[in-house]
């Protein structure tokens, strides 16, 4: 499985729990559109953190880089470069 | 999709057979009503109804017209939209404190610090300020309430001290999302910065809705997207006139026709020696429980539906609370932009930094610094009369019962969030129903804590609180 699909299937699976089936495509706005919630984004952050080693201390947080899933990709393939 | 038209009306919510049913039409996606409120005369239209909802809540016409006049000049010139909103907020504050010049410019001021900041941010991002944003302004800010504290009473010195922090005290968590807006380009994004130090559209000590970072993401980018929003901000401000008409006979039939009283006045005879019968004490805590997603769904409506007239596509402040089914999902529901402020500049601060190898225990952690100190510390900063009229430490002291509050919601959440892995049960009764008492039943019970009127001592508090289960010493 790609890192992209890890995440995307990741993020649908939040979205599941929160029985929200609407299809979620990889631009998709999560955050500002309230689909998914603060809670849900420290279960990203968790996620990112144990698949991909990001630590958020270091590199800073902003939450607008996991509002979709190219951002959260993005994120860690920025996140791999600084590394 | 982009984030501007997947925007949904509130959070996710969970389908019910209800789920379609809409008291007020969705008119925003009639093709029809979008195109026309495109044209002049249905821009004009939408502007006076817009105004004849906004003078239902002000009761100065000027005040209301005023604002109309605003969101007709963002309507018919939107390419204006952020200069608007820069310079309007102050020209109001002028205006408003004409006679108090102190005010007026202390006011003044702490703008010009919050940009100030914004910009030495930008400039040097690399700075101890920069770094540590919040933790700088949150300092600075208390320094100057003990300053404040221990000045001379009724001195020059007094006076000025206490009138920066009552300004202060409302700018303080406008100015935090301007200095942690890290995506922010000062050259084009400057008026908008300014714009959401103090909105147009009025709020409360918390900015509604967040601040110029967020405000970007959501601004229409067309013509038909203000049509969109603007249709949605008139709804919502609809919405808001109702509750508040409903607010007012509920409050006629319960506590004036039926006498229940209020849970400040039941507590108030606990401590006089002559307490309300046992029923009427549970009628005032339930009360109270709805009257406050009321109130909180009134002023924040209010707001939103001005922040979408002036084109800005913002999530609603309170979305169905009842419909929640975890302490955490009502949290998220009843006051999301305060809930917002929480998570932004406590929880995620502390969650990134400390424990991070103890799931468990990070979590814990994270959510008492939010509502235990950040709670504490927004409602003791927003209430600083206390402070000023008693003195530093009894000022203090004088927030035990709300301290209590506090940590008794910390737990709450912190469980409520421990426990959301699990799965949930199906069916309405199990999965829906007794899940949304349950929730209900805590708030209820912790409001008795709630009172900010610190009119009550711990002892008393927690004194009404068992009575309601006959437990009396």
């Amino acid at each position: 499985m790609t890192e992209k699909a890890a995440i995307h299937d990741f993020v649908q699976d939040l979205l599941l729990r929160n029985e929200d089936r609407a299809p979620l495509a990889d631009g998709d706005s999560l955050l500002v559109t309230g689909r998914l919630q603060s809670v849900d984004t420290v279960d990203i952050v968790v996620f990112l953190e144990e698949r991909f080693g990001i630590d958020f201390a270091q590199i800073g947080f902003d939450r607008d880089q996991l509002d979709s899933v190219d951002a959260i990709y993005a994120l860690t393939q920025n996140a791999t470069a600084v590394r | 999709m982009s984030a501007f038209a997947a925007q949904t009306e509130a959070p996710a919510t969970p389908q019910s057979p209800w789920a379609d049913f809409r008291l007020i039409p969705r008119i925003e996606t009639w093709p029809a009503a979008v195109s026309f409120v495109q044209t002049a005369p249905g821009k004009v239209l939408l502007l006076t109804l817009f105004g004849l909802g906004m003078r239902f809540f002000l009761p100065d016409l000027t005040a209301a017209a005023g604002l109309t006049f605003f969101f007709g000049i963002i309507t018919f010139l939107p390419e204006y939209r952020r200069l608007v909103l820069a310079v309007a907020p102050i020209l109001l504050v002028v205006r408003e404190d004409f006679q108090d010049p102190l005010r007026v410019a202390a006011t003044l001021l702490v703008i010009a610090l919050g940009m100030g900041l914004y910009f030495c941010v930008m400039r040097w991002p690399k700075s101890l300020f920069a770094r540590r944003p919040i933790v700088s302004l949150l300092s600075g800010f208390s320094l100057l309430i003990v300053l404040a504290c221990y000045s001379p009473s009724h001195s020059h010195t007094s006076t000025v001290l206490w009138g920066m922090v009552a300004v202060l005290a409302t700018y303080v968590w406008f100015i935090a999302y301007a200095v942690t807006d890290k995506s922010s380009k000062p050259a084009r994004d400057a008026p908008l910065e300014l714009a959401a130090l103090r909105p147009l559209w009025g709020s409360t000590n918390t900015p509604f809705p967040k601040g110029a970072a967020y405000l970007r993401r959501i601004e229409a980018k067309t013509p038909e997207q203000l049509a969109v929003v603007q249709l949605k901000g008139l709804k919502l401000l609809a919405w808001a006139v109702l509750l508040a008409l409903f607010q007012n006979l509920w409050y006629r039939f319960f506590h004036g026709y039926l006498s229940i009283p209020l849970p400040d006045q039941a507590i108030a005879m606990s401590v006089h020696g002559t307490p309300v019968a046992w029923h009427l004490r549970w009628a005032a805590q339930i009360l109270a429980y709805f009257e406050l997603i009321l109130s909180f769904s009134i002023f924040g409506h209010r707001f939103i539906a001005c922040a979408r007239m002036a084109g800005f596509n913002a999530l609603r402040n309170t979305c169905r609370p009842l419909s929640a089914t975890t302490l955490i999902d009502f949290f998220n529901r009843f006051y999301y932009y305060f809930k917002e402020l929480l998570v932004d500049f406590f929880y995620f601060p502390a969650f990134l930094r400390y424990f991070k190898k103890h799931r468990r225990l990070r979590t814990v952690f994270a959510t008492c610094v939010a509502l235990i100190i950040g709670d504490s510390f927004y409602h003791l900063t927003r209430d600083w009369t206390f402070l000023r009229n008693e003195g530093l430490w009894k000022g203090i002291a004088s927030y035990q019962v709300l301290f209590v509050y506090n940590t008794v919601l910390a737990i709450g959440l912190s469980i409520s969030q421990l426990r959301r892995r699990k799965p949930r049960p199906k069916g309405f009764f199990r999965g829906r129903l007794l899940p949304s008492t349950g929730v209900a039943f805590f708030y209820i019970l912790v409001i008795v804590f709630g009172s900010e009127a610190r009119s009550f001592t711990l002892g008393q508090t927690l004194h009404y609180f068992a009575s309601l289960f006959f437990i009396y010493y």
